[in-house]
């Protein structure tokens, strides 16, 4: 081997290296903190320290899943009355987009984004290397499946899915009430379900294989297959409004909660839990390079905390934090109507979803 | 250079080798500058296509493994033979019902004398502003088993049980042949007001009727515009989503797009079916257009406005014309106005209700108090309208010239230049968002997050639907117009700007139109591409169809209709007067 070659590829290396990393250590001079040491702050003066940083800031950039007129602009508004001196930007998509979207941009090495929210989006976005753990000192009020252990994220607002039915065309003495009922020869064809991965049929197969087992799980799900359950891959509002038009008279998987606004504004619409209830929840983690980390932190104890849950719970959506009830309280667990639920993690949706679409795709697909 | 009267033929070959030699330059320019544009935004998103149908991905975006599985997955479908026969029996069902509508109404409406001819093209226009997922709907609440069709149905036959079933092949058949049979009407209603009279009045002199000569003439001459529409029809269709998975999967009837979409749900994501799936589609489409070549390879043949005087007469129908109006009345009737009442039905209620008394005293304006207060709905409008106006523009401008090197030249490498202008019309919309979106995340050029890159992807997007509209008109126009404007000393661009454009006015403006609603409806690219400061009305339909009850969403897609109506009934309007101006 050469030595000149070897010892002029070595300066190039060292040279390069030091590119890389300069301004980097710069960009760190000028904050003072890393995104990583600012994250994880802990301490006395660590609101006066976040507060400094988020002032020279003074933007914050979110990428969320949550629905723009409901919660995205009032969590905005409410955020930005607590903290005047910062403009929040958001761009909203679905689970997948938001994540496609960030992970582009950081392949790209463009770190625009600060906050990345979604039922499965900060996990998505954490496997693909792009999320920074974090801190946040109001998560100690939640319980641990509302929070991830390594602390990647936080739950801000729960879902709960359950049976929706058509007020006119089924009786109330015939309602199913447990997951035994919709074996009843009655319901066959008149049945639908969505098919998304997140809140239709592939998550409803999860929780009845989680929740009694794979084996009389299966055993179940073979008899539910014979039923002749419709699947639209509309989503969860639109398969609910089908069965208030009167297409069908039952959706087996819609959140409750939609159910409730429509029973609102009159329409013969009710819900009814087969327990356990399928919970997910939407998570909100920080984007690993944010480039407003101080603010970003200043976002998550906001939302996290009772006042910014307060927000969530006056959109008629389910505050995660455990003090925090309904404003409708039956809509949660312990609320009057339904006891057991199953919180189903982003990390075993993650792992185990594939699975549970082969199921729906090889029993329920013609 | 002189010449005698008394030896024209000569003449005229000298003065076409005089007009070729003077713009043979141009022509070879306009080619590579229309080349270059053109493989510059076609060719990112075809790597990114094949790629991702090659190779599976990690979930940061890094390509992982080599695979074939994606086409063997899709082979797999040729075994199971259910998906691909039935999207086989829906595509060709689909196009050749919207063709043989659509070219009713288009005949009908440029050829003959009946009364309320201008219904046609309101209804072609109004009914291209409805948003894909509304008017879906709208067909699904009119025919679902609990709709007034099968209530009046029910009632008239004294039955109990739901008469028609709209979950079912048929259903998605008729709705998708509806949807597109306006895209027909406009694209052949175009290619009959510019045909030659002449051949029609020697059938006619030599004594045959109305439909021997429709059949043994016009028809025929019809075949390249007819193919072209049939072709573009049955590969929309074949890529078809929105009706197979809203009207198909319930009834349990599924397509390859169904299939693939089911399939991609799984983490992490990829899109290797969808890209395999495409590059089989290309394939098809390639084996079509080399057939499409065999046929037009004589264009002589199909060119029907000469030097003679190119507007063809209208044809008197006698009687018949009333029942032509009344088609044309029961066609704006069906594919307009019901669907429409349906969604304006819905968007006056606090919740969906079968129409009905009760549901009448509840009618409210709630939803569309909601619906103007929906975020930045200013901008979003203003920035579709935008998108719409520049890529309407850009892609007829582009498209005018490609078809022109297409269908004069004799240049070489001109195949080239029309597969190009082909190939977006088979990505897929997610995988041609995706590529764009990296493409402009890496090259040096700033686009990223503003409209310019809604407008790349859009220019993209829609260039196949100008070539379509533009190849098929100029196809028609024969060159001795062309040869008359060099004899007499014309330069290219004054040829150009004088002689072909002005009698391609109709065929501009059709393009055009049809350009701009389609980039105001676009949204598997603008989903990606969007960012904070960018909204467009597209993706909030999308929102809402996702998020808000069918009342909000149809008050939205009505507001934005009328809005869409109003810009395409102007244009028109525009268009006319300069038509006749042009005359």
């Amino acid at each position: 081997m050469n030595p000149t070659i070897t010892f002029r590829s070595f300066l190039i290396a060292v040279v390069a290296l030091l590119l890389e990393v300069l301004p980097l250590s710069a960009a760190r001079e000028a904050h003072g903190l890393s995104v990583e040491e600012i994250a994880l702050l802990k301490g006395a003066d660590r609101q006066k320290v976040l507060e400094q940083g988020a002032k020279k800031e003074g933007r914050l950039l979110w990428y969320g899943t949550l629905i723009v007129d409901q919660l995205m602009r009032p969590v905005k508004a409410a955020f930005e009355k607590e903290y005047p001196f910062i403009q929040v930007e958001f761009f909203r998509g679905n689970t997948e987009r938001v994540v496609q979207k960030a992970v582009s941009e950081y392949q790209a090495k463009r770190y625009d984004v600060d906050i990345i929210d979604g039922t499965t989006s900060p996990t998505l976005a954490n496997k693909a290397g792009i999320m920074q753990r974090f801190n946040s000192p109001y998560l100690a009020e939640y319980p641990a499946e509302l929070k991830d252990a390594q602390g990647i994220w936080g739950a801000t607002n729960l879902y709960f899915l359950t049976l929706g039915y058509n007020t006119r065309m089924v009786k109330p003495s015939e309602v199913p009430k447990t997951w035994d009922d919709l074996l009843n020869p009655k319901w066959r064809g008149q049945m639908i379900w969505s098919t998304s991965r997140g809140s239709g049929a592939p998550m409803m197969i999860g929780n009845i294989l989680l929740s009694m087992g794979p084996e009389v799980g299966k055993a179940y799900l073979l008899r539910l297959a014979k039923q002749g359950i419709a699947k639209s891959t509309a989503s969860n509002r639109q398969i609910l409004d089908l069965v208030i038009a009167g297409e069908y008279p039952i959706a087996l998987h819609i959140f409750n909660h939609h159910a409730l606004i429509s029973r609102k504004a009159g329409a013969p619409v009710d819900w009814q839990p087969l327990e356990p209830v399928t919970a997910t929840f939407n998570g909100t983690g920080l984007a690993k390079n944010a480039p407003h980390p101080h603010t970003a932190m200043l976002f998550l104890d906001f939302i996290f905390s009772k006042k910014g849950q307060k927000v969530f719970q006056d959109v008629d959506y389910l505050p995660a934090h455990p003090e925090m009830p309904a404003r409708q309280v039956d809509l949660k667990p312990g609320g009057g109507r339904f006891k057991r639920a199953n919180y189903v993690s982003p990390d075993v949706q993650y792992e185990k979803g594939n699975e549970w679409i082969d199921f729906f795709q090889s029993q329920f697909l013609k | 250079m002189t010449f005698s009267r008394s030896d024209p033929p000569r003449a005229v070959a000298n003065f076409r080798a005089l007009g070729a030699a003077s713009h043979i330059g141009v022509e070879m320019w306009a080619l590579i500058i229309v080349s270059v544009v053109t493989a510059y935004l076609v060719l990112p998103p075809l790597f990114s296509v094949i790629q991702t149908s090659l190779f599976t991905t990690k979930l940061n975006g890094e390509l992982d493994r080599f695979t074939w599985k994606y086409y063997l997955d899709l082979l797999g479908g040729f075994q199971l033979a259910g998906p691909l026969l039935n999207t086989l029996c829906f595509s060709l069902g689909s196009a050749v019902l919207a063709t043989l509508v659509g070219g009713i109404v288009a005949w009908v409406v440029t050829r003959t004398d009946t009364p309320l001819r201008g219904l046609g093209y309101f209804t072609a226009f109004a009914s291209f502003g409805t948003p894909f997922i509304l008017y879906t709907i709208g067909w699904l609440l009119l025919l679902g088993k609990a709709g007034p069709v099968n209530f009046l149905l029910k009632t008239l036959l004294n039955q109990t049980r739901p008469i028609v079933n709209v979950y079912s092949l048929w259903g998605m058949i008729f709705v998708e042949a509806l949807l597109w049979s306006p895209l027909v009407f406009l694209m052949l209603a175009a290619s009959f007001r510019s045909m030659d009279p002449s051949l029609e009045e020697a059938s006619a002199a030599s004594g045959a009727g109305i439909w021997q000569t429709l059949r043994r003439i016009s028809l025929r001459l019809m075949l390249p515009a007819f193919f072209s529409v049939v072709l573009l029809i049955f590969i929309r269709a074949f890529e078809a989503f929105e009706i197979p998975a809203l009207i198909g999967l319930p009834g349990d009837i599924r397509v390859l797009t169904t299939s693939i979409f089911l399939d991609a749900q799984r983490m992490p994501p990829n899109y290797g079916s969808a890209g395999a799936f495409s590059v089989l589609l290309m394939l098809i489409v390639a084996g079509t257009l080399y057939f499409y070549f065999r046929v037009t390879r004589e264009p002589a043949r199909f060119q029907t406005i000469t030097g003679k005087g190119y507007r063809p007469r209208l044809i008197s129908l006698g009687r018949w014309r009333y029942v032509a109006s009344a088609t044309l009345l029961l066609y704006s009737f069906v594919l307009l106005v019901l669907p429409f009442l349906i969604i304006l039905w819905a968007s006056l209620l606090p919740f969906y209700m079968q129409p009905s008394l009760e549901a009448l005293s509840r009618l409210t304006l709630r939803n569309y108090s909601t619906a103007i207060h929906y975020p930045q709905i200013a901008d979003s409008i203003k920035n579709s309208v935008l998108l719409g106006l520049g890529s309407a523009t850009v892609v007829m401008g582009l498209t005018m010239i490609a078809s022109w090197i297409l269908v004069r030249t004799k240049l070489r490498g001109r195949w080239l230049l029309d597969l190009l202008t082909t190939l977006p019309l088979l990505f897929p919309g997610i995988v041609m968002g995706l590529a764009i979106l990296r493409f402009y995340l890496v090259v040096p050029i700033p686009i990223y997050g503003t409209l310019w890159i809604l407008l790349i992807a859009f220019v993209t997007r829609y260039i196949p639907y100008g070539i379509r509209y533009t190849h098929a008109g100029l196809l028609q126009l024969h060159r001795e117009l062309e040869d008359a404007a060099y004899a007499s000393g014309a330069s290219w661009s004054n040829c150009m700007r004088r002689i072909v454009l002005p009698l391609l006015t109709p065929t501009f403006f059709g393009g055009w139109v049809f350009v701009f609603l389609l980039s105001a409806k676009e949204l598997s690219m603008s989903v990606l591409l969007v960012s904070p400061r960018t909204p467009v009305v597209s993706v909030a339909i999308y929102e809402l169809w996702d998020n808000a009850q069918v009342g909000e969403l149809a008050a939205f897609g009505v507001v934005w209709s009328l809005i869409l109506l109003t810009v395409a009934i102007s244009y028109y309007l525009f268009a006319r007067r300069y038509g006749v101006q042009m005359q």
